[in-house]
């Protein structure tokens, strides 16, 4: 458990190397509001290992969704660059899945629709399609929901549903923007460990956007705390406990109130 | 097991309240002081007596038929060119620019005030009828099918860019199902004007002494008007009236069943 403190280094390697999984460099972001710029994001630099749960965390403003999105290649940086196993981040791809807070199912396709349509690029057969499909169904514990539309959904399940679309295509990156956000807090524990499970399962690099401390600390290798305008780096927090975890365990409650405390 | 419903539960008369208040007003005013007078006021009896002499003669049912027809028509020609010119502006931008300032300007037009120019171009007969409508329910469905597609919201076409779909996927499994119900929204107010379109088409169109009257509901009331007949004057109206609601009542019916993510 070491707590770096200020702006960390640019990393020494080229950039766009591909054994690191997400590399972000001297990263700026502005947004119009109103007649005024109002800078988001200040020249955030960092690292992602390949296989890593990292959390981005801080507060509402600090730019983490931002940085996710542009990661994600729904927003372009102004300033600075984002590569993702060594490629150049320009526009969304179904190599790096994403989860949004809300479950963005397409209201008018069943659950089996709504993943399949991830899978149009995959080159799989018909057939191979449904049994992928039908293989994420049983992963993320919807089994006899494949005809079901998301208004028949609970929260809970949409979200599941919607991280089977997003990890169908097999991603080497999954992003997940505040995921669990909306979702009740019995709700929200089952899935954080589904989420642990879904990591281990599917050996895949994780960046979460939280603004929870304990799920943050919870479920994270790393944690990134942000602060706000402008959004920057605060600290970087490794979280090297064994797993499976208990929430209860000392070291991650001291470790909570740390960060807690760093944020105010 | 299956819990016996009475037919007439409290909400379901309720609506029947007002018609029914009314009536009985219409039995006694027509006790108390009946003129005889059949300009202005017809009793009950004579009213039951012309429905049932018009509806045996076919006279009612034919006037109910033809406007039907008459309405249907001109709403599936104008409906057919609303949808197509309505999806062309609504998709590309070009055509917006093009398209959206004169049909605008057109739509501002009443209804009725076109009934110079088309029928100096097309005479007194049904085309001239057929076009007013068509024109009548052309507006709506244009406008609506128009918005609809340019107004898909950011969240559903941001799940298209991160599934890599091409643009004609994008508008047929994202932009055309989210737009469907205001599109049908459109269909049913271009049905409702057709409606009123057709009544009016009849009536100010199809009546004078070098064109005949005409038929249809809205020829039939004109023809109670100029033989001063207060019994098909009711008649007429109450006709309208209820195939009027049972039109619209079917297309909201059938719009629920076909989208029933919607309106829940």
């Amino acid at each position: 458990m070491v707590i770096k403190k200020g702006f960390p280094v640019a990393p020494a390697v080229a950039f766009g190397a591909a054994d690191a999984g997400v590399e972000i460099h001297q990263l700026s972001k502005w947004f119009a509001v109103d007649e005024n710029r109002v800078q988001a994001l200040d020249r955030v630099s960092l690292t992602v290992q390949d296989g890593e749960f990292l959390t981005l965390l801080g507060p509402s403003g600090c730019g983490k969704s931002t940085l996710l999105r542009m990661l994600a290649g729904l927003d372009v940086p102004d300033e600075g660059d984002v590569a993702v196993y060594g490629a150049r981040v320009e526009r969304p791809s179904l190599s790096r899945g994403i989860v949004f807070q809300d479950h963005r199912l397409l209201p008018w396709l069943t659950v089996r629709e709504n993943i399949a349509l991830s899978l149009h690029k995959s080159g799989l057969s018909q057939q191979e399609q449904n049994a992928r499909v039908s293989e994420l169904i049983a992963l993320v514990g919807l089994m006899g929901f494949d005809k079901a539309k998301p208004y028949q959904l609970s929260g809970g399940m949409s979200q599941r549903a919607a991280i089977a679309r997003a990890l169908a295509p097999r991603p080497r990156i999954l992003l997940l923007d505040e995921p669990l956000g909306a979702l009740d807090s019995l709700t929200r524990t089952r899935l954080q460990n589904e989420l642990i499970r879904l990591w281990e399962a599917e050996r895949i690099t994780v960046v979460m956007v939280t603004h929870d401390v304990e799920e943050a600390v919870y479920l994270s290798s790393r944690v990134v705390v942000m602060e706000s305008r402008p959004g920057r780096i605060q600290s970087i927090i490794d979280i090297d406990l064994p797993r499976p975890r208990k929430r209860t365990d000392v070291r991650l409650v001291t470790l909570r109130e740390q960060i807690l405390a760093s944020l105010e | 097991m299956a819990k016996q419903q009475p037919v007439l539960t409290p909400s379901a008369w309720r609506p029947l309240v007002v018609p029914l208040l009314l009536v009985t007003a219409w039995i006694a005013y027509s006790l108390v002081r009946d003129t005889g007078d059949s300009a202005t006021f017809t009793s009950p009896n004579a009213f039951a007596v012309a429905v049932a002499k018009d509806t045996a003669s076919g006279f009612l049912p034919g006037a109910i038929a033809a406007t039907l027809a008459r309405a249907i028509a001109g709403f599936l020609i104008g409906a057919s060119a609303g949808l197509a010119v309505g999806l062309a502006i609504g998709l590309w931008r070009p055509v917006d620019r093009l398209l959206s300032p004169t049909i605008d300007s057109a739509r501002q037009v009443a209804l009725f005030a076109w009934i110079p120019l088309l029928s100096a171009w097309l005479g007194n007969g049904e085309a001239m009828k057929v076009s007013l409508i068509s024109l009548g329910a052309f507006f709506p469905v244009a406008l609506a099918t128009a918005v609809a597609c340019a107004n898909v919201s950011r969240p559903y076409l941001e799940v298209g860019q991160v599934l890599e779909l091409s643009r004609r996927q994008e508008v047929s499994k994202i932009i055309l199902p989210a737009a469907a119900p205001a599109i049908v929204a459109g269909l049913e107010l271009g049905l409702n004007i057709a409606w009123l379109g057709t009544i009016g088409a009849e009536y100010l169109i199809g009546t004078g002494y070098i064109n005949g009257m005409g038929d249809g509901l809205g020829a039939y009331l004109a023809q109670a008007r100029e033989y001063a007949r207060m019994d098909r004057i009711l008649i007429g109206v109450i006709a309208l009236a209820l195939v009027g609601l049972a039109l619209d009542r079917l297309v909201s019916w059938s719009s629920r069943k076909v989208f029933p993510w919607h309106r829940q």
